[in-house]
């Protein structure tokens, strides 16, 4: 008998018994089964009698036999259960406000970043998915040779549109899209703006909410729909409907009235743009064009299908309408044509050439989702920390639990459900704090409109329902299991020591300080950077200049000699660009090698206007007729590139025609420190005609005299946009741009140490709650303040330590590659800010052991010690 | 006839119940019918009759008699009820009196030949 007890039936056929069986026959079923697998196992022998056992719990796999929710023999009562479990679980909360208040808040901290990346990242793959049509719609596409072999076209000759409902069957609507970026006039002000030319039809097939008017506005072609932004922008509070404007678009002015405006569009729509027009009154509708030149003019068409259609039926009506482009427009002959799901667009942006999905910003995605996953792995494993420490106060209920029958998944179950409370909190709490104060705070820096719209954005709740039960499992899955997998024995005795000092602990402790250590490298080097950059010498003196652009040529003498005739002008100078923006590339041939450079076409004093600081030779002198047709001014950096040692006799040559060299001038930024100083060739160039004028004005004016020459500017080309600026503001944009990135490091970097910081002072404070007799009974004794920290101190230290090594190599390396792809010019990950890292975590762990410290000389021992 | 309905293999194990007297559950009746027989019963279809041949009211049923080799669980032990002995009782004098009627010659092999 006690022989073949050594056996025992398989485990997992039994455990599957067990999970399906009735209870109520559970007994009588499994008895039989255990009697029959013993017998079996005498006659036969323990193969064939696992075997048969196994077979048995098949066999009795049966519909009376399987339990049932609501089987009349089903007595359990699982929802008194839960609630029991939900009731221990809130009062154990409420219990320790503190610490329940560290996991919450960084948990809550952690939604939020992760909520706030998420929605831009949304912003960006989830364009256009809340347009309920969206399965229907399709944009013609077409696929020609191109330069790099076979291209798709995201635009389509505009007569196909015609063809479209000959050619295509089972075409709801269809429409012509055409962005222009054309001056809008109101009120005597100009703005640039994006106006989207489209058929009636668009409003049809693109659902948008309306604030103001209806979505069939455009049927009328004098009316216009404005973005919500764009009507705050024009109006104001006033009643935007029947307001008037007007439009020019390719030098002619067209009169509109407002006739709707959309609702805030959160940036989740997949067209960009200010306001829709009517596309039959862009200018080119009306041109009566030869047939070819009109199959010349390409635009984006979008078409609508009945539900349920199979594209691929609209194979041979696509072939047709390939057929008759390509007779009419042999040149350019299409391969074929075809249909883009409007789904897609997004996700195959990067194959469509001029398609409506521009280019995807993957580096801020990818800075945001590191941002958010950095203070959700310190926010989780504080709470990983802290409820294990929190369980060691739970140990007898646990003990308790286990001798009275509770099997060691009740406790599982029991303990994610409580987790489960904390992150319910702190997913609600998460969206409170991304929706009022992280999302505008971003949305500022980024311009962006990103908003949390739970009605209407059911992605969001699949997001959050997934945020949810990761955190849940991710935060709770190894306290519930390490803390139920005490042997009661152990506990009850209260021989279970629950590690405090585990290493598991210490691990994730040193890799929270690690990261907080490289989100304050992070933000301190790019301070660092910004700083240095905001000092840097720009090369050239900026101050008391004010460029002035100059729309067409007809414009540039008359604008110039009235510009020249004010009195705090001093020197008037024109350009093809400007320093401080792009500038056009030309390639030049040195010594029969050509060379990639940034030309410069400007009158000859330019370079002085400019206070450009010459370094070897001379200016251009406009007297001499050689300087005006065959010298050039390069900088530094082109005498360095090409090898080169100034003055030289060779020439070198541009467009065919060869200069010679006659001064060198230091370098000097014309564009964003993102960028490395290129070689720049400055030609005096004979054009009578730039794009730009600098004016130099006498010291101290150049501010106060902008209005008056904007005035002037006007009255000389009414029906154009003046975008002058000082030479001074020349980099705002991108100043403003990396101080917000700058503003996002720090806040995550601070984020990080508040997080990093919660967290020890969970567990310093949990650790010494619980050895406080230790440390008191020490006093007693004479020990003195430096020994009880240096105690409790150790091992923080030992932690710092190490982190500070990985977290000052993981810097570097990190931390630099991300500036380099930022700056060509940077401060790098010097001593400064890893020092300045470290200290600021020492100074963390010192004020957090120190309050405990306080708490023992405070405390009067004999009153800790009579407690019991 | 308002009858008592029973399956073959319900009269077969009913019968099996009653010879197992106070001893009969699941796995006894399995031998019993095997060494009295030589049928293999798959022994869920043993406990589906029982329980079924409860449900009808022929047997009544209580737990009891645990030993090692279950596990320290309990056996269903099954008794035959009043209605059950009157069942197997009637199905009995049925066959019987059917018996009865049939003419001796067809009882004889040898007719015929």
């Amino acid at each position: 008998m006690d022989s073949k007890l050594r056996h025992f039936p398989p485990r997992w056929p039994d455990r599957f018994l067990e999970f399906y069986c009735n209870p109520n026959r559970l007994e009588q079923i499994q008895g039989d089964a255990y009697e029959l697998f013993y017998m079996n196992l005498e006659e036969r022998g323990l193969a064939f009698a696992r075997f048969r056992f196994f077979i048995h719990v098949l066999s009795f796999f049966r519909w009376g036999n399987i339990r049932r929710s609501k089987s009349t023999y089903q007595t359990y009562n699982q929802g008194a259960m839960l609630k029991n479990y939900f009731k221990i679980g809130w009062r154990n909360l409420i219990k320790q406000k503190g610490t329940t208040f560290i996991s919450v808040f960084g948990l809550a901290c952690a939604v939020g970043c992760c909520l706030v990346a998420y929605l831009f990242i949304a912003q960006i793959w989830f364009k256009g998915m809340n347009q309920p049509n969206k399965d229907e719609i399709f944009q013609l596409t077409y696929t020609a040779e191109g330069e790099n072999g076979l291209e798709t076209y995201g635009v389509i000759a505009e007569p196909v549109s015609e063809l479209i409902p000959d050619k295509l069957s089972q075409v709801k609507s269809h429409t012509r899209i055409s962005v222009d970026f054309s001056i809008l006039i109101h009120n005597n002000e100009s703005y640039n703006q994006r106006s989207m030319f489209v058929d009636p039809a668009f409003m049809d097939m693109f659902v948008y909410r309306m604030d103001y008017g209806y979505p069939g506005a455009l049927m009328e072609p004098d009316q216009v729909i404005l973005t919500h932004e764009l009507s705050e922008k024009l109006f104001g509070t006033t009643h935007p409907i029947g307001q008037e404007l007007s439009l020019v678009v390719n030098g002619e002015e067209k009169r509109y009235t407002v006739g709707g405006v959309l609702a805030d569009l959160n940036d989740m729509d997949m067209f960009n743009f200010d306001l829709l027009v009517n596309i039959t009154t862009h200018p080119n509708a009306t041109l009566d064009l030869p047939l070819k030149d009109a199959w010349n003019s390409e635009l984006w068409t979008f078409i609508q299908v009945e539900d349920g259609t199979d594209i691929s039926q609209m194979k041979s009506g696509l072939a047709e309408m390939t057929s008759i482009q390509n007779t009419i427009d042999p040149e350019k002959p299409y391969k074929s044509v075809q249909l883009e799901a409007f789904t897609d667009l997004v996700r195959n942006s990067d194959q469509i050439e001029r398609g409506v999905v521009g280019f995807l910003a993957i580096a801020p995605q990818i800075l945001l989702a590191v941002i958010a996953s950095f203070i959700l792995i310190l926010a989780v494993f504080n709470y990983i920390n802290i409820s294990v420490l929190m369980a060691s106060r739970r140990l007898k209920e646990i003990g308790v639990r286990k001798v009275i029958g509770s099997r060691r998944s009740q406790l599982v179950f029991q303990f994610l459900s409580e987790n489960l409370m904390v992150c319910f909190l702190a997913i609600f709490l998460g969206c409170l704090l991304a929706g009022f104060i992280f999302l505008p705070g971003f949305n500022e820096i980024a311009s962006k409109n990103l908003k949390i719209d739970l009605f209407r954005d059911g992605y969001i709740w699949i997001f959050l329902g997934a945020m949810l039960l990761f955190i849940t499992l991710v935060s709770g899955l190894y306290p519930a299991i390490y803390v139920s997998s005490f042997k009661p024995l152990n506990i009850l005795k209260g021989n279970q020591k629950i590690g405090s000092k585990s290493v598991f602990t210490s691990v994730l402790l040193t890799f929270q300080f690690t990261l907080a250590i490289i989100s304050i490298v992070a933000g301190v080097a790019f301070v660092q950077t910004n700083y240095i950059n905001e000092n840097r010498d720009w090369g050239y003196d900026s101050s008391d200049k004010i460029i002035v652009n100059v729309p067409s040529s007809e414009d540039y003498l008359p604008l110039k000699n009235k510009l020249s005739a004010l009195a705090s002008v001093t020197e008037v100078s024109g350009s093809q660009d400007f320093v401080g923006d792009w500038i056009r590339e030309e390639q030049l041939v040195f010594n029969d090698e050509k060379y990639e450079i940034s030309l410069l076409n400007a009158e000859s004093n330019y370079p002085e206007v400019l206070d450009l600081k010459l370094k070897g030779g001379r200016m251009f002198n406009p007297e001499l007729i050689s300087d005006m047709q065959e010298s050039v001014i390069v900088n530094q950096t082109f005498i360095d590139q090409l090898g080169l040692e100034f003055p030289l006799d060779e020439k070198i040559e541009l467009d065919s025609m060869s200069y010679s060299i006659v001064g060198v001038v230091e370098d000097f930024h014309t564009i964003f420190f993102q960028s490395a100083i290129d070689p720049i060739v400055i030609r005096a160039s004979p054009d009578t005609t730039f794009n730009f004028l600098t004016l130099k004005m006498t010291a101290g004016m150049a501010e106060s005299s902008m209005e008056s020459i904007k005035k002037i500017w006007h009255e000389t080309i009414p029906r154009g946009l003046f975008t002058g600026k000082l030479q001074t503001e020349v980099f705002d944009r991108e100043f403003t741009d990396v101080q917000g990135v700058r503003n996002i490091l720090l806040f995550s970097a601070i984020l990080a140490v508040i997080l990093a910081s919660l967290g020890l002072f969970g567990l310093v404070s949990l650790n010494m709650n619980s050895h406080i007799k230790d440390y008191c009974i020490r006093k007693v004794f004479g020990a003195n303040l430096g020994d009880l920290s240096l105690k409790l101190l150790k091992r923080y230290l030992i932690i710092w330590a190490i982190a500070s090594v990985l977290g000052g190599a993981f810097s570097v390396i990190i931390i630099s590659n991300f500036l380099d792809s930022f700056f060509a010019f940077h401060s790098g990950v010097g001593v400064f800010p890893i020092g300045f890292g470290l200290v600021i975590l020492l100074l963390v762990i010192a004020a957090t052991v120190g309050s405990q410290i306080w708490k023992i000389v405070k405390a009067n021992p004999a009153t800790i010690l009579k407690a019991e | 006839m308002k009858g008592y309905r029973l399956g073959e293999l319900e009269e077969l194990i009913l019968l099996t119940v009653g010879i197992l007297d106070q001893d009969a559950y699941g796995v006894a009746i399995l031998e019993e019918i095997k060494n009295q027989t030589g049928r293999k019963v798959n022994i869920s279809a043993i406990h589906t009759v029982l329980n079924r041949l409860e449900e009808k009211g022929f047997l009544k049923s209580y737990m009891g008699g645990a030993t090692e080799e279950r596990g320290g669980r309990r056996k269903r032990l099954f008794t035959i009820s009043a209605t059950g002995r009157a069942a197997i009782q009637e199905v009995k004098t049925l066959r019987n009196k059917l018996y009865d009627q049939i003419p001796p010659l067809a009882l004889d092999f040898s007719y015929g030949q």
